[in-house]
Order: structure tokens, then sequence, then C-alpha cells
């Protein structure tokens, strides 16, 4: 292949080389990649300026900035819209001063004479819910070095109030224990805020809440620069919530002097003593799923028991029937995890090589298998997990 | 006869060389072109030049003259829960999602380009079992992408983590993507997930780790979960690092800018440093920071990706924002993993995503519209040929379909908190059970009318005093400055930034325009 096209380029390049020599002088500079100036007249856009920090605004206020554009070059400078941000808007790219020959008022396009300028005008809406906002125009021109201008605006959105987090959350309560949970609400108002009131507002729940506030300190109202005031809010649960999803919401009214009414959701679940969980686990059908294992090879995995409430160190978990009876599940040493409010027990789980076969995967025909426990727990003593595992040759 | 003016020998022998090679150029070319210089990825396989024209116009070109990197580093993340653009307004013209981004991937990989894709984290923003089942599918995408390593935002990190386990863990023998110097599920000393990861792609080694900042990790309230300050864990993370010779080290923190930096001049081996936070769209141009080190912001809500190419010549280093707009089309991969996200919400149906019905805030129950028309049938008429009439069917009529999702249907049915995506008590339950409260009904807007309605037809007996305090209760106005901002703060409920970031009430309103008909009627009776 290579060498048919050696042959072939040799015989088409000396042939076209002989025809393209007598009809026009070939310079070396003809094969050099070099990024050099066209002889012909150019535009040459100079722009002083092409990111604007436009301080803050609040939310939904618009705002607007003129860029210059320069034109250095000896050839007209054509100019167009190109790609915008969303809430980003070029306007009519603004009157340009006059050199010579007059300029075009087309909206969307604009000529800039030789040694002229012009303004480009951009305009944007603080939309959203507060923080650091960023938008970027792009203007296309004919300058051949500078092909597009892109020009950012850069601020920040301020909103009338927002709550760090937005949202609290109590994942896996204890159904003994009580919970403490905090939200800060930073607020941007002419005065610090003056909390009215604060309530839980499901009737079904409102119970278990009691909800209180605290003025921020100077040092936590600074983590927002631009925030003029602000409250924590605490959260805290008693024990004896149902077992299942907890959805409750903070109804806050406080002034800033105008009146705000807000609404913060508080969102989680309660759980039992003890969850488990792990790679093998299926926590949607809360089965120990171990798939189809070879005899030959075995199988060896982990997964976690986690204890939490405060019967949690009383939860001592002992192994007293497997199905099938291949199974070897041994219980490692509980391990405190971080602060030490949940405990952390691996149990681990071995098929040796050289088991039976056997079909445990959870039919009627072949009903799950099963791994018995004692927990220790005085209201839970006994747990049965499904296993679904079929150990083949 | 002419004559061609003389051509200086050493011209002469430039231009025989030059056309040899380009002869051979020309033989042999489509095969250096496939294979050695394959154009910069600049949108899907398959989609055509005009939607590749119109989005390249609209949101800027994509690796414009750029030549094959040594690799592409490609960072994404802060998805905060948007799996896909939201389809109300156009999915077209919204950027985003799983699909166009799986889609952006194997652009680059068709392009032969070699490639490390990471994420900062942040796949979800909420909680309950379809944040769960979300997280889970998301976690499962970034998987099928080939993800080297994925940390974790504060919103992954409100699920149980027990759930988080049981998604992010390894699959068989493919290790987990996600990564942590410190944080750790079950506790660090579980390793659950690694600490950091050393990829080596076309002999050069490259170390990425992730941090959770100490502020975000303040806020962190599951017990399950252990954090250890940043700078502490990655006084360890950055040794091995190290240890391991690797070319270039990539540090995404879970942090504000501010603190990112910190945290990047007490580790300046690391190159590239990936911050949360920040603006809603990330710069087109990377800052650098005072080691060197170039500061990414990715934006929000996952709209963008944020490559960098690595070449050995200079520049050594250039990067590109990339829109993920229509132009990467969609994969078919991830509209599969959708369709059963999909399935799950459908199947556990609202039940079982643990979506308890709340109280309205007037504790009152709704009626449907068709309740409506019997007494105010012209504003009937004019709502019932607007799109709010069949809301419900655009997200039956959306591949996957859409019908059994909390977070569309809470838009598109009577009786559902638009914000929280949930029930009120007496909302839209299902077709089966509620019909009638299907699409973007009167109520939503006005309020729940039961009991108005009742009394209205005779059902219920009331005082006139009663009767009125329930007709005004529905009663809406443009006319005076409080019930405008009323209003229009009602359609911001749904027409938000996100799903009608164009809403615009005075361009919307004659749209949906009706007047008090039924109380006009009532009046001229009067008189």
């Amino acid at each position: 292949m290579a060498g048919v096209a050696l042959v072939a380029g040799v015989a088409i390049g000396a042939g076209s080389a002989v025809l393209e020599a007598t009809l026009r002088p070939w310079r070396v500079g003809d094969f050099l990649a070099v990024d050099r100036p066209s002889d012909a007249p150019a535009p040459q856009a100079d722009v002083p300026e092409t990111t604007h920090h436009f301080g803050s605004v609040g939310s939904g206020e618009k705002g607007q900035h003129a860029f210059v554009i320069h034109n250095r070059g000896v050839a007209p400078l054509v100019l167009t819209r190109g790609a915008t941000s969303c809430t980003c808007t070029v306007s009519d790219l603004g009157p340009s001063t006059e050199s010579g020959d007059g300029a075009s008022e087309a909206a969307a396009e604009k000529t800039v004479p030789p040694g002229g300028e012009t303004t480009v005008s951009i305009q944007w809406t603080g939309k959203g819910s507060g923080g650091p906002f960023r938008q970027q125009a792009t203007v296309v021109t004919n300058d051949p070095r500078r092909p597009e201008i892109a020009f950012v605006i850069e601020g920040t959105v301020v909103p009338t109030w927002k709550a760090v987090p937005d949202l609290v959350t109590l994942p896996k309560l204890s159904t003994k224990s009580d919970a403490v949970a905090t939200t800060t609400i930073f607020t941007y108002g002419d005065e610090p805020p003056h909390v009215d009131s604060l309530a839980a507002i499901d009737d079904r729940t409102k119970e278990f809440f009691t909800i209180s506030s605290t003025p921020l300190s100077e040092t936590e109202r600074a983590r927002e620069p631009e925030a003029t005031g602000g409250f924590a809010v605490t959260v805290a649960v008693k024990p004896g919530l149902p077992i299942g999803p907890l959805r409750q919401t903070v109804r806050m009214v406080f002034r800033i002097p105008e009146e705000i009414t807000a609404e913060i959701p508080i969102e989680g679940s309660v759980a039992g003593d003890i969850s488990f969980t792990g790679q093998k686990w299926d926590a949607t059908r809360q089965r120990l799923v171990l798939g189809q294992v070879s005899s030959r090879t075995g199988l060896n995995t982990t997964f976690f028991i986690t204890a939490r409430g405060p019967n949690r160190e009383l939860v001592r978990p002992v192994i007293s029937d497997v199905v099938p009876s291949s199974l070897v599940v041994e219980v490692g040493a509980a391990e405190p995890i971080g602060t030490g409010a949940v405990l952390r027990i691996p149990l681990t789980v071995t098929i040796p090589p050289g088991s039976p076969t056997a079909n445990h995967l959870g039919s009627e025909q072949a009903p799950s298998g099963r791994i018995v426990l004692t927990t220790g727990l005085p209201d839970s003593p006994t747990v049965s997990l499904p296993v679904s595992v079929v150990i083949g040759p | 006869m002419m004559r061609s003016p003389a051509v200086p020998v050493r011209d002469t022998v430039a231009h025989v060389i030059g056309r040899l090679l380009a002869a051979i150029m020309l033989v042999t070319g489509p095969f250096f072109i496939t294979v050695v210089v394959a154009a910069p990825p600049d949108r899907a396989a398959g989609v055509s030049d005009d939607i590749a024209a119109t989005f390249r116009e609209r949101n800027g070109a994509v690796f414009k003259d750029w030549t094959r990197p040594q690799f592409l580093l490609v960072i994404t993340g802060q998805l905060d829960g948007y799996i896909e653009p939201c389809g109300c307004t156009g999915k077209e013209n919204q950027k985003g999602g799983l699909s166009r981004r799986q889609n952006f991937l194997r652009a680059v990989a068709a392009a032969d380009w070699p490639m490390v894709s990471v994420d900062l984290g942040n796949q979800v923003k909420r909680f309950g079992r379809q944040t769960e089942i979300k997280f889970q599918s998301i976690a499962d995408g970034l998987r099928q992408m080939g993800y080297a390593a994925v940390g974790f935002g504060p919103g992954d990190l409100r699920l149980p983590a027990e759930e988080l386990v049981a998604a992010v863990a390894a699959v068989g023998d493919q290790p987990t993507p996600f990564v942590s110097a410190n944080v750790g599920l079950l506790g660090l000393d579980a390793n659950i997930t690694p600490r950091f990861r050393v990829i080596d792609t076309g002999g050069i080694k490259i170390g990425i780790t992730t941090v959770l900042g100490d502020e975000e990790a303040s806020r962190v309230r599951n017990d399950a979960i252990e954090v250890v300050p940043a700078a502490k864990a990655l006084e360890v993370v950055a040794g091995e690092l190290a240890a391991a010779g690797c070319t270039h080290q990539i540090l995404l923190s879970w942090a504000s800018p501010a603190e990112t930096k910190n945290l990047a001049e007490q580790f300046p081996q690391f190159d590239v440093v990936v911050t949360a936070g920040g603006a809603d769209e990330p710069a087109a141009t990377l800052p650098t920071l005072s080691t060197k080190a170039k500061f990414v912001e990715l934006g929000h809500k996952g709209m963008y990706a944020v490559a960098i190419g690595f070449f050995a010549d200079q520049p050594t280093v250039r990067s590109q924002r990339v829109p993920l707009d229509a132009r990467w089309g969609e994969s078919v991969d991830m509209i599969k993993l959708l369709a059963a996200y999909q399935s799950q919400l459908e199947s556990l149906g609202l039940d079982g995503l643990g979506l308890q019905a709340i109280r309205h805030p007037t504790g009152r129950r709704f009626a449907g519209s068709t309740a409506c028309a019997d007494c105010h049938q012209e504003a009937y008429d004019i709502w019932k040929e607007t799109p709010h009439a069949t809301a419900l069917v655009t997200l039956e009529e959306q591949r996957p379909r859409r019908d059994g999702d909390p977070e569309c249907l809470s838009c598109h049915v009577v009786g559902w908190a638009p914000q929280r995506f949930e029930p009120f008590e007496g909302g839209f339950s299902g077709m089966a059970t509620t019909p009638n409260l299907a699409h973007q009904g009167c109520e939503n807007c006005h309020g729940p009318a039961a009991a108005h309605a009742a009394v209205e037809r005779g059902d219920v007996r009331a005082s006139t005093a009663e009767r009125d305090a329930l007709r005004s209760a529905l009663a809406m106005t443009i006319d005076t400055p409080e019930g405008r901002e009323k209003v229009i703060a009602n359609c911001l409920e749904c027409h938000d930034l996100d799903n009608s970031p164009n809403f615009d009430f005075d361009e919307y309103w004659p749209a949906v325009e009706h007047s008090d008909d039924a109380s006009a009627a009532a009046e001229a009776q009067l008189q």
C-alpha cells in the first residue's frame, strides 16, 4: 500500500509541479505554516475592557453596560452578534463615531470605519436565588486576528433572603432518640430581621417539633458578605415519631422591615434501631442478593449492620441459622462511625469453594435462603434476612 | 507565443518537493485523516449540520482550531438533580442532562482523543425515596460513562449513608468511581470508597482526589458519615499522590471558591483545582492561581462540561467550556437509564415514594376544573384552549413518559405543591382515582374550590356571608399592585427559572386572559 502510494505520489507530484511552475512562481514561504498578517487592508478590533464587574443587584433587577470597541485597522470593522448566555442580551451595537465614510446603523450588525469606535451594550437580569452571577455575550468580527470578542458580565445577585441549607434534613432518625438540626437564614433588607413567628405547620407531627431562632453573630453573618442580618433556626425533634418518611414545614414570619413569610421544608426518615447496607444488599427489596456463585470459586463479601439510637451499644448480633447451610457468616467487631452516634458492624459472608449446589433464587420453586440473627435488642430480638443465591457447578 | 517568466531554481526545487508531499498526502490522506488527525469533537454522531450550526451560533463553538491533546480532562459536576433538562419549554432550548453528556464524551472518544472524566459531585439536592432512586440512577450512569473519579456534594450527603453505600459501592470487579479524601460512608476506615485514584492514560499518570470543604462538612447532619477536616485529609493523600509519581494532580473541592483557593495554596502540587459554588455558568477562560493551578468553576445544574487539554507543545494547556446543548443529541443508553428510572417511580407510586399528602394552607379541598364550568363557562372555554388544559398529556407523550414523576407532575395536575413536588390532601393522585384533577386547572391559581362549588350547587347549606367568603377567597385580580403581585407569584411557582426561563407575565397573560364572567352575570342579574 505504501509503495503504491509512493509511486503514485511521485508521478502526480512531479507532473503537477512542472505544470504549476510554468504558470506561477512559487516561493519557499508558500509551504511554511507561518501565521503572518495578510498584506490586504484589514480592520483591527481593539477592546480596552472585556469583563465588567457590576457589584451586586437585587434578584430580578436589570443591569446594562456598554463596552467600547475601537477599530485601529485600515479597513472597516464589521461586528455581528454571536452567542449569548440565556439571560444576557446584546442590544443594537450602538452608535459609532463617524470617521469619514459613515457607519451602518443596522440593529444586529455594525460597521466601524478605520479609526472609529463604537459601543456594544449588554443587558442582563439578575435572575435566580442569589449568589455569584456570570453571563457572556460574544460579538463576531471580521478582524482576522480576533474573529470573536467575548464580553463577560460578573457580579452578585442579592436575594431578599436565603436559607443555608435550603432544606433541613434528618436522615434515619431513631424512633427512640431526640435530634437537632439547624439552618441559617441570611437576610438582605435595610434592617436586621425581626422574627415574629416560627412554627411547624403540619398538624400531624407538629407536637414532636420545637422550633427556635437565635440572631447571628457578626462572624456568622459575615459568611454571606452581602447579607445585612440573619438568624439561625434550630429544629429540635422529640423521640416517638413513627417509622417511615418524615415531612414537616417550618413557616417563618420576619420583618426586614418589610414582612416576609417563608417556608423551609424539613425532610427525613425515621428508622428502626438497626439497618443493613452493602454492595450486595438490595435496599429496595431488603434482601441480600448474592446471585449466581460457582461452587468451584466460592464467594466472599461483606455487608454491614448499622445500629443507632440509645440502645445501639446493646446490639450484639449472633447468627442462629443460615440457609443454605454452606453459607458461613462471621460477625465482626462493632466500630463507632464519626462521633459515635451510629455503630457499624460488618457481616462477612463466605461460600467456601466446593460448597454443594443449591438454588435459593427466591421463587416459588426455589425459596430464598436466609440469615437469621439475634440482635441483642429487647424489642426486636431476632431478624431474618432473605438471601437470593444460586450455587452452581 | 507567450513565455512564462523565469523561475528561480531554488523556488522550483521547493515547489517540486512540496508538490510531492502534497500528492503523497492526497493518496494516503484519508488513512491519516481517519487515524491520526480526526476532526475535533464538535457534535454527536448523527447530528445534522443545521442543528450543529444553530447551537454553535447560539452557545458558541467548541474545540475550534484544537489539535489532538495528549489527553483531555473532562470535568462535570453540580448536577443538582437535573438528570435531564426539563422539557416544559422545549428541551432543545435548555442545556444539560446525562444523555447529552454521554454523547459528548463519546464524541471525544470517537475523535480518538485520550480522555479522563471526573465529576465534582452533588448529583442531587433533595431528600426522600425519589432522590435516593435518582442518585442510584445517576451513579449507574456515571459508571456507564466510565468516570475515573466522582466526589460527594452536600446534596448527596443528605441521603442516608446506607442508601449511598448501596449506590456507590463497587459492583463485582468494577471499582466504584466515587472517591473522597475526607468523606467516609459508614466511617473512613470502612473503605467503601478510596481516598484518591491514579489513572494512567497514554503513559501519563494523573492523580485525582476529592474533598468536602470544612464549611460544608459542618452542615452535614448524617451520623453514619464520617468527615475529617479537608486539609488534614489532603496531607495524607497528597503524599500518596506524590509517591505515585503523578505527572498531573487534580483536586475536586466541594467548597466555596475562597475555601478552595485556600486549599490550593496549602497544596500547590495540584495543577487543576475545581471548586463548587461560583457563578451560574463557567468562565470561558480559566483563571490561573498563584500556584499556577488552573482554577475551574463548573456552573450550576450540569449545563456545561469544562474540558482541559494537555499538550506536549506550547500552549501546553488549553481549556474549553462545553455547553451540553442539542448539538450532542441523545444517547440511547442514557435514555434507557432514564426510562428505567421513570419505570421505578411509576411502579412505586406515590405511597412507595413516601409522599404523604400535605394540608393545603387554606385547609380546603379540590373540585376539578369541570366543576368550575357550571358557572364560569366563558373562563372555562378559554382555559380549555390553552396548553394548561392538556398539561398532563405533555408528560404522557414524553419518551420516556413522565406522568409518574412527582417532580414533573407537580406542575401538570391540580392540587400539588409545585416547588415541593408533593400532593395536597384531595389533590391529584392518579388518572384512575382523580381524572377530574388532571392538567393545570383553575384551582392551582384560584385555590381549592370544592366547598365553593358545593355551596353554589346547593349540596351544602351556607349563609350568604359564608357563601360570599368562599367566593371572595377564590377571586383574583391584576388590577391592583398587590393583586398583580400575588398572581405573578403564583405563576412563578411553575413558570420558574428552570422550567420557563423566558416567562414574562405581560407577554404570557394574553394567552390565558379571562375575566370573572360568573360574577359579572350575577351582578347583571341583580340589576
